[in-house]
């Protein structure tokens, strides 16, 4: 090529390029228009049960956080630079997706025995498309109740399950399981002594469903293990007494349970009186059934 | 020859690439120009629906502004909706030594019951008992008493006490005597003296309303000319674990509700043991004296977080509730 | 047995004048605006009222308690003077069974337009509870409905009997009715001794069914918690209440029909002064209660109580509170305590001072409590804080008002006002006595 054709070729290619300039420029903008979604992910495992991932999108449109819903997020484990797709989630009316792990043997740890795991959204009109990558470790509590001197105590001990070794320092909270909100046990912060493990009274006279009581042992959102949830059953409550006056014939209950007063008294009133209306109404009829033995005297 | 062929073999690649790279730029654009101009179509689309309002009149609504409410579909319910939850009792505890009438309660509370006009479930009063003593500001909601003197007047049981405590209405079968209303000591009670028009708040086809909500645990979904509403604990909510709306709306941490077996309640922050939080605080109930039993604790306004004064700003004597945009 | 032509003649029912026919198309005319309200107001629901989620019960109400106490007139009137034999009260008793039946009819309307859904009626009766005021109220209007048509029923049987008699010639249709509605009246010793044994039992039963009906109507406030319901002198309140508003509309009744019918030879001086006589007896112990009631608050000033007092005696309410306790009962028991204020006309004033006085009393018994609840009324707007009914309101009330005097017109038009039978029967008593005396 003669250098001039080079030189025309490479004009005719940056003019090319400055004529697609303006397009570029409304794809970027149109692009700018959307809005970002903010992904925020825990792991939580609970022992001897469910794992998994507590996923919430939120955004941040005209000035307001709200919920973002329906949209579809890609679970993947990150290992060697390669994402293994995991599963799908869709968000529900609040913008919160929970993504169950069947176990956690089937993603892989890396070398450090810490998993990786990306949640990602591939974008839709609405929205840019995001990522959140979270790191944990695999941790386990072994919690029961042990007593000594007619005391109850929950003791647990936590573990890191990669390396076998005990966890002390780390923050506890012990908590039975409530309707709303757990109750707490204890102090607010057990922390965990050289070998890994905590030792909490539990305090006598909390009510339960037919005396049983279901503790909690939690490791809460910690930077290496996520959240660690342990749970014991125990029959150490007392066993709740239903006060209610449903069952009762009160003066409020509906009318199948009327007081007895009040169903034998306005019903003998009632059915006094109409009883002698009704005879009086019988004896309307007996007056106009009265043959007259007087008509002949009438007419005279 | 082989010069030749070069330089047809370096046009050709030359051309080819050209028209590759701009193909692949066109093509991008007009693939991206083109959803762009789909998306706009689906925000506004021109697609409108024709919905029915309560009283007959034809409207016609964009298709995107109704919102299929999709509520838990558990038809089996695990209990009979007139009985109420097996071994619970739910109570709330008010501290008034946090409330400074800041109204959120009342805010989240009409705007989640679609609650029109000038009516509000929960009201808070500027209480002073005398001159001398100290005024504080009180939230009441209906008590849910445990002798309800409204249940026990209404002659068709429309009102009616569950096992789990909670007082409830069936407005399909409210006769609007209002009887429970001039029962009620703790004036609770609003009359929808009116068709409600939640048209606008609802926000939906008011046939979708009556036929997927109209349950006696979504009290004011929709709510019925001629007869009564109240404050229900929001029985929709506390089934599936979540506290009620004014629990969570309050800024101030105001609200406590739980069950009074599990002797436990929360404000969404501390979960508290009832019984240590009424002798510790000397909780009491509202008119004790009149035996209505109620299931609203108070907390007496001690060691005030705030000042009583801060209340003023929001205290409009006779403005009711804010009107929905 | 013979009836003198004069007689019939006097007592038969006879067509309207002139006065008559307006009178009658101004209550049909009143009656029908307050359909046409009505109508609207179950359009668009109670909001046509100036009614509030405070001032939750109104004019309807105190109406209704209006109608429910006058209805009292028969039991009072013709079971208790019967009971105590005051054999005056022949003349009257006809028209206290009238009055008793238009008000106790009219109670049961006007309790219904009160419902906020008025569709859902039959509710009342599939899931009524027994344990609720209101259901005693369902049961015993009805039945007192039933019984005050009874109580009018058994002693008109030998006057339709002579009326058929009467119109045979002139109106033979009429007559033709009249002969129906009276069974087969011939005056018989056996029909004589059914009617006698059934007056006997039904204005025996008339007076606890009357107080059942008072006390219940009682019940529905007292048995609530609000400041001047809460009291335990409702139930002999309302029937003392009752007995006077009932015995002032019977005295203003029978005056306006003495008056169109020119029955001075029937209903006397004697008579007026009987039942002046009476009246004041009812309004003394109304005196009696309503001192208990309002006096003893003030002694002991509870502070909710006093509020509700100050309101009534001193407030807002205290114009109309004066006029129903003076002019509404004061005045006419100072009237009625002298025997020139016992004469026909100046009973007549006090008849209607009564009737007045009742029925705003009873709008006193209603609002004042109402807009007094226990906890303070804030957060709503300044219109909640008072309570005087709308157009739509007034409209039907007076048509509930034209009604019951429809009521009353229309039975007085086709039913002889005084007994007829009866009056025979007596004078020809009266004239044996003569007679005997003279041998």
């Amino acid at each position: 090529m003669s250098k001039r054709n080079k030189i025309r070729k490479m004009f005719s290619a940056i003019f090319f390029l400055i004529l697609l300039i303006p397009v570029f420029q409304k794809l970027y903008a149109q692009d700018a228009e959307k809005n970002r979604v903010r992904l925020k992910a825990d792991y939580v495992k609970i022992m001897d049960g469910e794992i998994y991932f507590d996923i919430g999108a939120t955004s941040r449109v005209n000035n307001e956080n709200i919920d973002v819903a329906n949209i579809t997020l890609i679970i993947s484990n990150e290992f060697n630079d390669e994402e293994t797709e995991l599963g799908k989630v869709t968000t529900n009316m609040e913008g919160k997706a929970k993504f169950v792990l069947k176990s956690l043997a089937a993603i892989k740890p890396d070398s450090t025995n810490t998993y990786n795991v990306v949640i990602s959204f591939m974008g839709n009109d609405g929205f840019k498309r995001a990522s959140k990558s979270i790191s944990f470790k695999d941790a386990i509590i072994k919690a029961n109740i042990i007593t000594k001197d007619s005391v109850n105590y929950m003791s647990a001990t936590l573990i890191d399950a990669s390396k076998d070794s005990l966890l002390s320092n780390q923050l506890l909270n012990v908590q039975v399981q409530r309707l709303f909100r757990p109750l707490r046990i204890g102090k607010e912060f057990n922390s965990t002594d050289e070998n890994g493990t905590i030792l909490v009274p539990i305090e006598e006279g909390i009510p339960g469903v037919d005396g049983i009581l279901t503790f909690e042992v939690v490791l809460k959102e910690s930077d290496d293990y996520g959240t660690v949830k342990a749970i014991v059953e125990a029959p150490l409550g007392i066993p709740i007494v239903d006060e209610s006056t449903f069952d009762e014939r009160t003066m409020w209950s509906p009318r199948n349970k009327t007081p007895l007063f009040l169903l034998i008294v306005p019903n003998l009133l009632i059915f006094g009186m109409w009883g002698i209306i009704v005879y009086l109404t019988v004896n309307l009829f007996k007056i106009s059934k009265i043959k007259n033995q007087n008509q002949k005297n009438e007419n005279i | 020859m082989e010069d030749n062929n070069k330089n047809s073999r370096r046009k050709f690649l030359d051309k080819g690439l050209k028209l590759g790279i701009a193909t692949a730029i066109g093509g991008l654009g007009i693939s991206k120009i083109t959803t762009k101009l789909n998306a706009k179509n689906d925000t506004h689309s021109g697609e409108k629906m024709e919905l029915m309002t309560t009283d007959g009149t034809l409207i016609e609504v964009d298709s995107s502004e109704v919102m299929e409410m999709v509520h838990s579909e558990n038809e089996e319910e695990k209990y009979n909706l007139r009985e109420g939850m097996p071994n619970r009792k739910f109570v709330m505890v008010i501290d008034l030594a946090k409330c400074k009438n800041a109204l959120k309660c009342q805010v989240a509370c009409n705007k989640h019951h679609y609650i029109t006009g000038e009516h509000a479930w929960i009201k808070v009063y500027k209480m002073q008992e005398d001159e001398d003593t100290a005024p504080y500001w009180m939230p009441t909601t209906c008590m849910h008493c445990d002798h309800p003197a409204c249940v026990t007047v209404c002659p068709v049981d429309a009102t009616f006490k569950r096992r789990d405590g909670l007082v409830l209405i069936d407005n399909e079968r409210c006769i609007g005597c209002r009887f429970c209303m001039a029962a009620c000591p703790y004036s609770t009670r609003v009359f929808n003296w009116s068709e409600p028009g939640q048209e606008v708040t609802l926000n939906m086809n008011m046939e979708m309303a009556h036929r997927k909500h109209n349950s006696i645990e979504y009290t004011g979904m929709p709510s019925v000319k001629g007869t009564v509403d109240k404050c229900d604990f929001c029985p929709h909510a506390i089934k599936e674990n979540v506290l009620p709306h004014c629990v969570t709306a309050c800024p101030n941490g105001v609200f406590y509700f739980g069950d009074k077996y599990e002797d436990t309640v929360t404000n969404g922050e501390e979960s508290l043991r009832l019984s240590k939080l009424l002798k510790d605080k000397s909780g009491y109930r509202l008119m004790e004296g009149l035996g209505t039993k109620p299931s609203v604790y108070y907390l007496p306004p001690v060691d005030r977080l705030v000042d009583f004064k801060d209340g003023l700003e929001n205290f409009t004597g006779y403005k009711s509730v804010d009107k929905p945009e | 047995m013979n009836i003198s032509d004069k007689l019939i003649n006097d007592l038969a029912p006879r067509k309207f004048g002139r006065w008559g026919v307006i009178w009658t198309w101004s209550l049909i005319i009143i009656s029908i605006a307050g359909i046409i309200a009505y109508i609207d107001q179950v359009i668009k629901g109670q909001i046509v009222t100036n009614m509030n989620d405070y001032a939750l019960w109104g004019i309807y109400i105190s109406n209704f308690v209006f109608f429910v106490a006058t209805s009292f007139v028969g039991a009072v009137t013709v079971a208790v003077l019967r009971l105590t034999k005051n054999t005056w009260r022949t003349p009257i008793v006809r028209i206290a069974e009238i009055i008793s039946v238009a008000s106790i009819i009219m109670a049961g309307i006007t309790i219904m337009i009160d419902m906020g859904r008025p569709d859902r009626l039959l509710n009342l009766f599939i899931h009524g509870r027994m344990q609720s005021p209101i259901i005693w109220d369902v049961i015993i209007i009805p039945t007192y409905i039933v019984i005050s048509l009874l109580l009018l029923y058994f002693p008109l049987l030998p006057d339709l009997a002579l009326l058929k008699k009467h119109f045979k010639k002139t109106s033979p249709k009429l007559s033709k009715w009249y002969g129906k509605l009276s069974l087969n009246w011939t005056g018989s010793a056996a029909q004589k001794i059914l009617q006698m044994n059934s007056i006997r039992i039904v204005a025996f039963l008339t007076i606890p069914a009357g107080f059942m009906l008072q006390t219940i109507d009682a019940w529905l406030f007292s048995t609530l918690f609000r400041v001047g319901w809460d009291s335990t002198n409702m139930g002999a309140y309302f029937i003392s209440g009752a007995s006077v508003a009932g015995v002032g509309a019977l005295v203003t009744v029978v005056y306006v029909l003495r008056r169109a019918y020119k029955l001075e030879d029937y209903i006397t001086d004697f008579h007026f002064d009987k039942m002046g006589k009476f009246l004041v007896l009812t309004c003394l112990i109304y005196l009696y209660f309503n001192i208990n009631e309002y006096l003893i608050p003030e002694f002991t000033s509870k502070k909710e109580e006093i509020t509700h007092m100050n309101v009534l005696v001193t407030g807002k309410y205290a114009p109309l509170f004066w006029f129903v306790n003076i002019g509404g009962l004061i005045v006419p028991i100072i009237t009625l305590l002298f025997e020139k204020g016992r004469k026909p006309l100046p009973m007549f004033f006090v008849g209607l001072l009564v009737v007045v006085g009742s029925w705003w009393k009873r709008y006193l018994i209603v609002t004042p409590t109402l807009l007094n609840p226990f906890l303070p009324m804030e957060g709503v707007p300044e219109a909640w804080h008072h309570y005087f009914p709308s157009v739509h309101e007034w409209l039907i009330t007076f048509a509930t008002l034209a009604m019951a005097l429809l009521i009353i017109t229309i039975l007085v038009r086709y039913l002889p006002i005084i007994p007829m039978q009866r009056t025979a029967d007596e004078q020809e008593a009266l004239l044996k006595i003569e007679k005997n005396k003279e041998i």
